[in-house]
Order: C-alpha cells, then structure tokens, then sequence
C-alpha cells in the first residue's frame, strides 16, 4: 500500500471548498438553532412554576396553546430522521407546494434546503436542553426574585437566564458538534459540503485513504474549534 | 395604628390537604410578631401567602389595601411593600453581594444604577458587610449570606419583612450576627416583621406579639413573654418544653 501526499496537497483547495460551505451550514444552524431552541424550550413549559407562578385568567389558555405547538414542534423533529427532513424539503416539499398552490415553478436550492434544516433540527434538540437548564434552576431563587416584586419578563432575563444559560453550555457544545457533523449528511441533497467533496475526489481517482484521512482531520478540527470555543465562554461564565 | 396586613378567615389547601384553617389576623403597622409552632403547623405557608408566594385557597387577604384574590393582578404591588427572607437565603449566584442588593432597587424599583448601588452599599454596611461587597454568594459564609440576603429584602424599601425561619439553616455561631441585625431592624427602623422561627429568645427580646400555631390554627397568642411564661394549652406547653431542651 502506498500513501501518496501529493493526492492530498492536490485535493486540498476542493476539500476546503466543502469545509467552507460546512462550517457556513452550521454556523448558520446553531444561531438558527438557538433561535428556535430557546422559543420552543421556553414553549414548552410556558405557564409552568419553571418560569415564576402559574399564570391566571387568559393567559392560562393561551400557555396552553403555546405548550402544544412547542411539543408539536419538538417531538416531530426529534422523531424522524434528519436525512428523511431534508429530503422531504428538498424533493417532496415543493411538490406540495406545486399540488397545494397555484405556484408552479417552485424549487428550493438545495444549499438553502440544508440550512433551513439543521436550524430545524438543532432548534428542537436545544430547545430540550433549554428546557432541561430552565426547570433544574433553583426553585427558591425564583422565589427570590418575584418576593422583590419584579416582572415575569425580568424574573426570565435576569434570574432565569443567566443561571441556565451556564448550564446549558455543555450539553450545547454537544449539540453544536452533532449538527456540523450532520451536515454530512446533506451529501443526499446534492450540497457541496466537505464530505460530498470528498466523494467526489474520491470516485474520480480512488484515492480512498487520503481523501478520508483528510476529511476525517478536517471535521476533527472544526469540531475543536467548537468545543474549545465553548470552553472559553464555560471559563468565562463561571460562578463560585 | 392602623393595620398593615389582614387575614380574614384564611384556608390554604394543597390538593386534599388543608394546611390553614380560617386563620383570622390582623398585624398593625410597625408590629413585630413572631411565629412559632412544630414543623408542619403552617407557619411557613402562613408568611408564604401574605406575599403572595402561595395563593390563598378561600378567605380574603388585605396587605397594604390590595384584596387577595379580588385584586390578584397586582400581587406585583404587595411584593414591593412585602419583602422576604428565605430560610436557605436564596442569594442570586450569578450576581456579587452589591449586584444582589442593588438588583431590587434598580429593577423592581427601576432607580438608576448609581442611586442602586448606593443604597446597597448603605444596607450592606449597616449588616456590617460593607467590605464584602464584590464577593458572589459561594464565596461567603452561610451568616454572611443571610445578612446579604436580608439587605437585599431591605433595598425595596418595603413597608413589611417577612423572614421564614432565617437562622434554621445555619451554623449556630452565625446565628447571632444574623439575629443581631433583625433585632437592629425591628428597633431602628420600625419595620413591621413577621418572623417565623425556634429563637425564643429573639422573641421574647423584640417580639410585640407571639404567635403558637399547630395543625394550621392559630392555638394561643399574646405578649411573648407573657404567653411564654404562661402557655394555656397543653400543645404550648409541650412545643416550649422541646424547644427549651435544645
């Protein structure tokens, strides 16, 4: 067997390439995500104790409501395959949309396909570790606080908040590294990200042992770089 | 005197289980009164629904002339007037001694910043922490915590404190400097408290009034020296005998 570095050194501006457009996909994801995690973590236990004292009159059933679509929204992501989500935007949503509509020329990029997705995705995966930081806080500190007299809204942004955002750096960066993982999957879709490139090097000069060798390093070294981020801001936010 | 807080007929349930039944009180402004009782008597949920914490089953609450549950939309206003102190201090972690005095003031109270954070370094030094002040909750000790934890109760500026057993938790070398500044604030200040606790001394001190509860019924109360010295029912007689051996 031999191991060449030149099929490494000549594949290197493609595989970057892909990178590039994995380390785009997941950024994007993870701001996404955090968006819709911390909507839909919070939706889930809207008008619970979790967030300050039950609520009365109207606003009883309208927490009701928001706790349905968030769970709604949570149980169906976390229960289909992330593979099966962005096939179904990619090929068989916009046949809904030809069907449904009068839209007949509609079509989503596969790029935009596999953003909307792993924000989909990660969002819903967040929004349980948002949910899990949120109702492991302290009861009494929330006691604390509403004894002072001040709004659910500040009870949430001051109390709530920075407490379980600490706790939530953890199992974040572990959500963060599982989705720029998962944008390999999008190689389904036709998404020119890093392990696509690395297929397509591969079928045109067999190289399988550097190709894969490099792209396994590459992944390995976003994925530190994610991690290692999140430690620096676990140091930085730490309590005594 | 007028009264500050009245409980009229009073229940609390949760669930199946009544923990105060038709409890009639009425505290007058500046009033210290002192709650005592075996664990379990509703002492606890009694200063819990005063500020709201827990909602009243049946009855009518008064505190500073907002009716509970006809007004329930402003239990915000009686927190302002009604401020509380935890048995397990309950101090904000994330925040320094200052961050949580000066957190009332400027959120509850919506001052700005700097007016905050001198009225919490007034209070922090009147409880003798005053060189404390950039230390986070862990990084003091359980006596210290609660004496921060009583300046920020204090920060609001409300009309009424309400301590929930503030020295249970403690070591018992701490409890004194804890106790030292409730017995400040009751002479100095006027402040109308409820205080929940076993310091019987404390309460023979600065107590106006004492309370004996069991079973979620208000037994005996009276001048606490006086109900101390004189127990009526067997219940008093019995709770003061274990307290006194402890």
């Amino acid at each position: 067997m031999d191991f060449e570095f030149s099929v490494i050194t000549e594949s290197l501006p493609a595989l970057l390439t892909g990178a590039r457009l994995t380390w785009i996909i997941t950024i994007l994801g993870i701001v996404g995500g955090m968006f819709f995690g911390v909507l839909a973590g919070l939706g889930r236990i809207a008008g619970t104790e979790a967030l300050g004292e039950e609520p009365h009159g109207i606003f009883k059933p309208i927490s009701v409501v928001i706790r349905y679509i968030s769970s709604g929204y949570v149980e169906t992501i976390r229960g289909t395959p992330i593979i099966v989500q962005a096939m179904f935007l990619y090929f068989a949503f916009p046949m809904l949309v030809k069907a449904l509509t009068d839209i007949q020329r509609f079509r989503i990029e596969a790029l935009t396909a596999a953003v909307i997705t792993i924000i989909f995705n990660a969002g819903a995966y967040i929004a349980e570790i948002v949910r899990g930081s949120v109702i492991s806080v302290n009861k009494g500190l929330l006691e604390a606080g509403m004894s002072l007299g001040i709004s659910r809204f500040q009870l949430i942004v001051h109390i709530i908040g920075p407490i379980a955002f600490r706790r939530m750096i953890p199992p974040l960066g572990n959500q963060f590294i599982i989705s720029l993982k998962d944008t390999s999957l999008f190689i389904v879709i036709g998404v020119g990200e890093l392990t696509r490139q690395g297929q397509e090097i591969m079928a045109s000069n067999f190289r399988a042992l550097e190709i894969w060798l490099t792209v396994a390093i590459m992944y390995l070294i976003m994925t530190t770089v994610l991690a290692m981020s999140l430690r620096q801001l676990e140091k930085k936010m730490k309590i005594f | 005197m007028s009264s500050i807080i009245e409980l009229k007929n009073i229940c609390k349930s949760f669930g199946d289980t009544e923990v105060l039944h038709n409890i009639d009180l009425s505290i007058q402004e500046g009033e210290v009164i002192v709650v005592i009782g075996p664990s379990g008597s509703g002492k606890s949920t009694l200063i819990r629904c005063i500020n709201c914490l827990e909602m009243i089953s049946s009855g009518e609450l008064v505190v500073d002339g907002i009716r509970i549950p006809d007004e329930r939309g402003r239990t915000r206003q009686i927190r302002l007037e009604v401020g509380m102190v935890f048995q397990q201090f309950n101090l904000f972690p994330h925040m320094t001694a200052l961050g949580n005095v000066a957190f009332g003031p400027s959120k509850a109270r919506k001052m700005n910043k700097t007016k905050a954070v001198d009225i919490a370094r007034d209070l922090l030094a009147k409880v003798g922490l005053a060189e404390f002040e950039n230390k986070f909750p862990g990084q003091l000790s359980g006596g210290q915590q609660q004496r921060v934890a009583i300046a920020r109760a204090l920060a609001v500026n409300p009309k009424v404190l309400l301590f929930d057993e503030p020295t249970s938790a403690l070591d018992p070398e701490m409890i004194g400097e804890v106790l030292d500044v409730m017995k400040n604030i009751a002479k100095d200040s006027g402040m109308t408290m409820v205080v929940v606790t076993h310091e019987m001394g404390f309460a023979a001190q600065v107590g106006d009034r004492l309370i004996f509860m069991d079973e979620g019924r208000i037994v005996e109360e009276g001048k606490p020296s006086e109900v101390m010295k004189n127990p009526k029912s067997e219940r008093l007689k019995d709770f003061l005998g274990h307290v006194k051996h402890h």
